[in-house]
């Protein structure tokens, strides 16, 4: 019992982490950011570039992860999303085309990172054990403990600075935000760029339990969706709820459904199903706030 | 004399091809504070859209102390010291009195003068002080109406755009709100441009005034003297009275 709430909340402070990023982008621009999965690639295989090949530290690399993210995301907003929101009234313009960098982003990710999965030598060794009760190894508490860190960073940046109210406010009525005086345009990329910075962030901690690999893109991507739908999208509460709900389900599927075979996504997807017919704006459900 | 505020030269502006305003003509003096009546759908609102760049004109200019703002973004016109009480409120509904407060001083720096103008603003809608960390949607429209007063007065502007203040809202509170008017112009020194339907309120607060129909100025001149002009009498004050 213990160790599936433990399993749950670790892999919920990474899911919250990704959910987070996809609902920042998705309340700011209205844009379903299907490429989130593959920046969380990206971060993993900048990490493991420089924490794995290059031997740097790890925290460096990982800042190199969020670096890379942040100046990709801020170039995908000023020279696809922001044209095209610009130009396009209709929303399907922009859906098609965050399809379209989702498969342009594989495409790169093959062409310099390769198609192997790669992992990167443990963070640190050693596993936590109290009385058998809670098994966890010493990495996945370190790495769970940053993730909690920087949601509680990024929520305390979202309420409390400058920018982050702006963000917020853009949010909530564009037009009234940009009569107090808030760019639009520069703060639409500032927001996009933060958003895929998070996506960044989790692939570089991921990458030292996990690995990555090429194919993790679209199946996160699924993931991040499918928190946000449970949690409301657009919400900051709804993400970080939607991905410990997520962890907390998948842990416990793990423990208990996996002896009747690999039914887990399954079930939780015939729950979400049900869930959304009866609740479709998500636990949270209400604009950014 | 006193020197142009607000310049708002032969503009016409359309929606599509709908028109909103045919040639309008207005013009602000430093210190003066202007109202513009006109029924609905006469442009009223179309002329604030039109300062604030939210809606780009199709002809003639606008310029703010000399200087020519249409074309530019609406971040850099409000920066230049023009703030807006919209159309319809707009708070920002999710975020506290106090963040909506902030997010009118989005444009300045200066931390600590910043404060000093929060507290003044607190000062003088002591409603605001009482429901500071409310979440700002949950608030009543005429406390909506003071916060988004508020809001504007963050920004320190020289230039207030005022649309519609006393719509929905409980006559009793209208006097509040007409006396803030009213003491912001003389105390703050604030140009003022008062978009109203209630006429009778905007004339009895205003040194002038333009009549507008459908897209056009049609009646402008003092506003007491408009007060008791037959014209406006039957048009915009309901006859009688
Ligand atoms: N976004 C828009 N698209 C198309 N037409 C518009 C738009 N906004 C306003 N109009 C039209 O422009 C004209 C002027 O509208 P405007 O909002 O300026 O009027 P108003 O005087 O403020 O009216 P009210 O008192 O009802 O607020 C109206 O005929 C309106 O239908
Ligand atoms: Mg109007």
């Amino acid at each position: 019992m213990e160790q599936v709430v433990a399993n749950g909340i670790y892999l919920g402070s990474q899911y919250a982490m990704i959910a987070l990023g996809l609902t920042l982008i998705f309340a700011l621009m209205n844009v379903l950011n299907f490429a989130h999965g593959q920046m969380y690639v990206i971060g993993g295989f900048v990490t493991y570039t420089f924490y794995g090949q290059f031997q740097m530290p790890f925290l460096l690399a990982l800042l190199m992860s969020c670096l890379t993210l942040t100046v990709l995301g801020a170039l995908i907003e000023k020279f696809l999303f922001g044209p095209v929101i610009r130009r396009s009234a209709r929303e399907e313009s922009t859906m098609l085309l965050a399809a379209g960098i989702a498969f342009l982003l594989d495409a790169i990710i093959l062409l310099v990172f390769g198609e192997k999965q790669r992992g990167v030598p443990k963070i640190v060794d050693g596993v936590f054990n109290w009385d058998f009760r809670i098994i966890m190894p010493y990495d996945r508490i370190l790495i769970c403990a940053l993730a909690i860190l920087s949601i509680v960073a990024f929520i305390t940046f979202m309420q409390f600075s400058r920018t982050g109210r702006a963000l917020r406010a853009l949010a909530q009525d564009r037009d009234a935000a940009q009569l107090m005086g808030v760019n639009v345009n520069r703060y639409s990329m500032i927001g996009f760029a933060l958003g895929a910075m998070l996506a960044g962030l989790v692939g570089g901690l991921l990458v030292t339990i996990t690995g990555v690999n090429l194919g993790m893109g679209g199946p996160t991507s699924i993931k991040a969706f499918l928190m946000v739908m449970i949690g409301g999208a657009g919400v900051i509460s709804g993400a970080i709820v939607g991905g410990f709900i997520l962890g907390m389900l998948e842990a416990v599927g793990l423990a208990v459904l996996s002896q009747y075979g690999d039914i887990t996504y399954l079930v939780i997807f015939v729950a979400l199903m049900i869930f959304l017919t009866i609740r479709p704006q998500g636990l949270m459900g209400k604009p950014w706030g | 004399m006193a020197s142009r505020i607000l310049h708002f030269q032969d503009v016409e502006l359309y929606y599509d091809r709908v028109y909103a305003l045919r040639g309008v003509t207005l013009e602000l003096e430093e210190g003066e504070t202007i109202a513009l009546i006109g029924a609905n759908g006469a442009g009223k609102s179309s002329i604030l859209r039109a300062i604030t760049g939210l809606s780009r004109i199709d002809s003639g200019s606008i310029s703010f102390r000399g200087e020519r703002i249409d074309g530019r973004d609406t971040a850099r016109i409000v920066e230049m010291g023009i703030a807006i009480v919209p159309e319809g409120r707009r708070v920002f509904p999710y975020m506290s009195v106090k963040d909506n407060l902030l997010m009118g001083a989005f444009t300045r720096r200066d931390k600590a003068e910043i404060r000093q103008t929060l507290e003044s603003v607190l000062e003088r809608f002591p409603r605001l002080q009482e429901r500071y960390r409310q979440v700002a949607g949950t608030l009543s429209g005429g406390e909506q109406q003071m916060l988004v007063i508020g809001r504007a007065l963050m920004a320190r502007p020289q230039l207030l755009l005022l649309d519609e203040p006393s719509l929905g809202i409980a006559p009793k509170l209208v006097q509040d709100i007409a006396r803030s008017i009213i003491r912001i112009n003389r105390e703050d020194g604030v140009s003022v441009l008062l978009v109203e339907q209630n006429s009778r309120m905007a004339l009895s607060i205003s040194h002038r005034a333009y009549a507008l129909t459908t897209g056009n100025v049609v009646v402008s001149g003092g506003s007491r003297e408009l007060l008791n002009d037959p014209r406006i009498k039957d048009a915009y004050l309901g006859g009688a009275a």
